[in-house]
């Protein structure tokens, strides 16, 4: 009849034209995923892990309201402290939204700081065990950053965290060697400088973690002469003492005396932020010199030996906030 | 003048030799609907449509319509092919057991249709006034259809199909379902049309109604025509005379009797009595002829 | 001529009058409802924020992308549901009630017929998509100017420098309401109008309204895998597949629409731009389909006996 002619023409129609939009669409799909719009393709695990519902509706341009309601879920086994059920619904809601940067960040501070901080905490469990959980915690946070960095390259402060966890001095030891851990981190911040809008504060902190790989005190020493010439913004307490340590090495008979004072201005501001800085050595840093410039600065100043920091134990400071912080570090 | 002649020729209906085949899912014997029907109404004419529920009525007339392909055979409506857009210009159709727009008030259903036809602004509007006054609709005007009784649909289903003051209207068994009164008020209103010159092509099964309104008729049977032609000479009996007394007394009917016994020739009475008038005649006279008197 | 007196109406009026009355005949039948619904969703979402970080960033990082979530997603569900059911219920139903044939039995070519459906319908969704858009857009730039407050508060008491707050601040305005949010609405109507296409083309041979409906939602879910067909198809095999699973992604991407082409909801909402170029592409694409399912729809519904 007719009609099976009439379908017929149409049956056709829809081939010749889909023969003749498949480029077409083909090139906009890949203009499309160049410009971020377009999902990467889910991988069938997830749609596995998701379950059939939800891989429906996610694959319906859904996938951020998906997202969203995972982030929910997280949160109540967040606080539960049910890690491992963090980590997972986590690596779904990545999955689902991988250019939401917030998810990156959340996931590997939940890792990295809260998951870690409960098993050192955990008394029931042996110290061993403990100290495995606490270490892996803190590696799975790393490969989060890993991967989100993986997604997002130009997202600077996936860089910038990924600085802050690798030079955490309470974190440090679950990377194994500590200077491989501050190179890294000093690659991380010299990445997230280069990226546009990074602040300044990257490089600083390329700064100071380059300073503490020994056989890369002359690149750092360099660095660090280019941003302490650069801008007065860049004279923060940390670099200049930093910056003073270096140059010790690099010239262990130089007056340390002399270039203290060249350096903090006065004997005085001299004195009290190379004392602070003596005192930081959970952070590992250089330290060349330290001593002799602040004992010839006691000297001058006629400080009785009872109140000289040189002479004190080293206290047990333990700041959360520089651990915790995402922002700027106060210290600063 | 020639125009005038060729609109007095050209038939508002014309079918010929009509067949439609239905395919019946799966069955691969076709379904024959209608078989070779024609028919030719010419203008001003009222052409009834008689059959049983199946002939084939309402699929002629929607072959008529153009909602149906004929199998084979043609079908134009004042010389214009129904399978064209353009043959739809001038007819008003009213399908049988009509529903509209739910949502839409009586003048709102009239303005739509009256808008697909090409009317506008205030003609439009003294037109839907016009034509819920011909139909006796004014009251419901802004009622929602949906409330609408089945004979108010069947009349705003007229209105709707005279919308845009067609020449040719086909009704669809325009009565089914309508209480007497709604269905007398109909037949009235058909009866004015064809007075206005309006030809009607209207197919029923109900055959008095058939048989007060239409001047012409077809009977169809199983998809074929039967019988077809002027309603007068299809239904008088050739060799019988009717005479109907009123106030005869006895003497006088015996008188007759005596005269048609003594006449010379074949003649005799077949049947005598007293009349009986209709029961529709009855009931519509102990209801709304009740106010006349 | 025998033209009545009506003047002949025009294709285009004829179809803007079915398109006016399908829109009232819809907005009769209450649809506009779940507005009422939505605009509980759109401020609902204000509430999901959670306190997981400390510092000035986290403040609002989540509410403002779950007022954004929320509002597209619901805008997507309400947008396909619309076209789908609502396409597919009112052709059918003229046919039922009859009331096709007293259109059709006016001077009314059934192409104006059925695009004058389809735009009936198109026309609805964009007006409620309209109106949730400014809701969100409201919420949003209320919401924006309230998490950006709280965040200089607390960033001024931390000692940001004005460096760092500048940039916090374009940050947090990139999550408000901007053009791409408004671009990524379009594409949702863009992506709605397809599926209403495409559910006529299915209600022009299908029987029922329950198979028109499940044949068009399936369509959609499977017309977001249309472009990873065609690309393994395109790819020419290189994973190895069978015959039958190429034949089948050949296939598939023929007949499909890509619906994927749409999805930009989720990059906009995770902060991604859409330039004008992309859209007007996208607006390109949707209109090919939305007049070529059309002409499929008017190919078979011309033939079609009542």
């Amino acid at each position: 009849m007719k009609v099976w002619k009439r379908t017929g023409i149409v049956a056709l129609a829809v081939i010749v034209t889909g023969a003749a939009r498949m480029p077409v669409e083909h090139r906009l799909t890949a203009e499309m995923r160049a410009a971020g719009l377009m999902p990467a393709t889910l991988d069938i695990s997830t749609r596995e892990r998701i379950g059939q519902t939800s891989a429906a509706v996610a694959l319906g341009g859904l996938r951020t309201l998906v997202a969203t309601f995972l982030n929910l879920r997280a949160f109540g086994f967040f606080t539960e402290q049910r890690w491992s059920n963090v980590d997972e619904t986590y690596r779904l809601i990545v999955d689902l939204a991988p250019r939401t940067r917030y998810y990156w960040e959340t996931a590997s501070w939940h890792q990295a700081y809260n998951a870690a901080a409960y098993y050192q905490n955990q008394s029931a469990l042996p110290a061993l065990r403990r100290r495995e959980a606490w270490r892996s915690s803190i590696v799975r946070g790393l490969e989060i950053l890993d991967q989100g960095i993986s997604n997002m390259p130009d997202a600077w402060p996936l860089h910038v965290q990924r600085g802050f966890l690798l030079r955490d001095p309470n974190k440090i030891r679950a990377f194994g060697d500590p200077e491989a851990s501050f190179l890294a981190a000093a690659e991380s911040y010299a990445r997230a400088a280069e990226i546009e809008g990074a602040p300044e504060y990257a490089r600083r902190f390329q700064f100071y973690t380059l300073a503490r790989v020994s056989g890369r005190e002359a690149e750092a020493l360099a660095l660090g002469r280019e941003l302490h010439a650069e801008s007065t913004a860049h004279h923060a307490p940390t670099l200049l003492s930093v910056l003073f340590a270096l140059e010790m090495w690099e010239n262990p008979e130089a007056d340390a005396k002399a270039l203290a004072i060249d350096l903090f201005g006065t004997e005085e501001r001299a004195v009290e932020q190379l004392g602070l800085y003596w005192q930081r050595v959970r952070e590992r840093f250089p330290t060349h010199g330290v001593a002799r410039a602040l004992e010839a600065l006691y000297d001058a100043r006629g400080t009785p030996a009872s109140e000289r920091i040189i002479n004190q134990p080293p206290p047990r400071i333990y700041d959360p906030e520089e651990a915790f912080a995402p922002g700027p570090p106060q210290h600063d | 003048m020639a125009r005038e002649m060729e609109e007095k020729t050209t038939p508002a209906v014309e079918i010929e030799n009509l067949v439609k085949d239905f395919r019946t899912s799966f069955r691969r014997l076709p379904l024959r609907a209608v078989n070779g029907v024609s028919i030719r109404i010419m203008p001003g004419e009222v052409y009834g449509l008689i059959g049983p529920n199946g002939s084939g009525k309402s699929t002629t007339m929607k072959a008529l319509l153009g909602l149906l392909a004929p199998t084979a055979g043609r079908c134009a409506i004042f010389g214009r092919d129904s399978l064209k857009v353009d043959s739809r210009m001038d007819v008003g159709f009213l399908p049988e057991n009509p529903y509209f727009y739910k949502h839409l008030s009586g003048a709102e259903t009239l303005a739509f249709y009256g808008k697909l036809c090409g009317l506008r602004g205030k003609a439009l509007r003294e037109r839907i006034g016009e034509l819920l006054e011909l139909v006796d609709l004014e009251g419901a005007r802004h009622r929602r259809v949906g409330g609408y009784s089945k004979g108010m649909l069947q009349r705003i289903g007229l209105a709707q199909a005279l919308v845009q003051e067609p020449r040719l209207l086909i009704l669809d068994e325009p009565t089914a379902g309508v209480d007497p009164v709604g269905s007398r008020q109909i037949r009235d209103l058909v009866m004015r049309l064809r007075e206005r010159g309006i030809t009607v092509f209207l197919c029923s099964h109900l055959l008095e109604q058939v048989q007060e309104v239409c001047d012409h008729v077809g009977i169809i049977y199983e998809g074929r025509m039967i019988r077809e032609g002027r309603l007068e000479d299809l239904i008088a009996i050739e060799d019988q005379t009717e005479i109907i007394l009123k106030d005869a007394d006895e003497t006088l009917v015996a008188a007759v009797r005596e005269l048609v016994a003594g006449h010379p020739g074949k003649a005799s009475i077949i049947r005598e009595g007293r009349p009986k008038t209709t029961l529709e005649r009855l009931f519509l006279r102990e209801t709304i002829g009740r106010e006349d008197h | 001529m025998n033209e009545p007196q009506a003047a002949r109406a025009t294709h285009i009026g004829r179809t803007l009058v079915i398109a006016s009355n399908t829109f009232t005949q819809l907005v009769r039948m209450k649809v506009f409802y779940f507005l009422a619904v939505f605009g509980v969703i759109a401020i609902a979402s204000n509430f999901f924020d959670m306190p997981q970080h400390t510092g000035p960033e986290a403040i609002g990082a989540n509410v403002l992308r779950s007022i954004k979530s929320w509002s597209l997603g619901a805008m997507t569900l309400f947008s396909v549901v619309l076209a789908v059911v609502a396409t597919a219920l009112l052709l059918p139903k003229d046919v039922e009630d009859r009331t096709l044939y007293t259109i059709l039995a006016k001077p009314v070519p059934r192409l104006d017929y059925l695009a004058g459906k389809l735009l009936g319908v198109l026309a609805l969704i964009f007006v409620s998509l309209l109106a949730m858009d400014i809701l969100m857009t409201a919420v949003l730039h209320i919401r924006t100017q309230i998490v950006l407050d709280q965040q200089m508060t607390l960033a001024a008491a931390m000692g940001y420098t004005e460096e760092a707050r500048e940039s916090l601040r374009a940050e947090t305005l990139a999550q408000g309401p901007n053009w791409s949010l408004q671009a990524a609405v379009l594409a949702v109507f863009l992506r709605a109008a397809v599926i209403a296409a495409v559910a006529m083309l299915v209600s022009t041979f299908s029987t029922s309204t329950l198979f028109t409906a499940v044949i068009s939602f399936l369509i959609y879910f499977i017309g977001h895998f249309q472009a990873d067909l065609r690309s393994a198809w395109l790819a020419g095999g290189a994973d190895g597949e069978g015959w039958i699973a190429r034949g089948v992604s050949l296939l598939v991407s023929l007949i499909l629409p890509d619906f994927q082409l749409f999805n930009v909801v989720d990059a906009v909402i995770e902060g991604q731009l859409v330039s004008i170029a992309v859209m007007a592409k996208l607006i390109g694409v949707g209109l090919f389909y939305v007049i070529f399912y059309t002409l499929c729809s008017w190919l078979i519904f011309a033939e079609k006996e009542f």
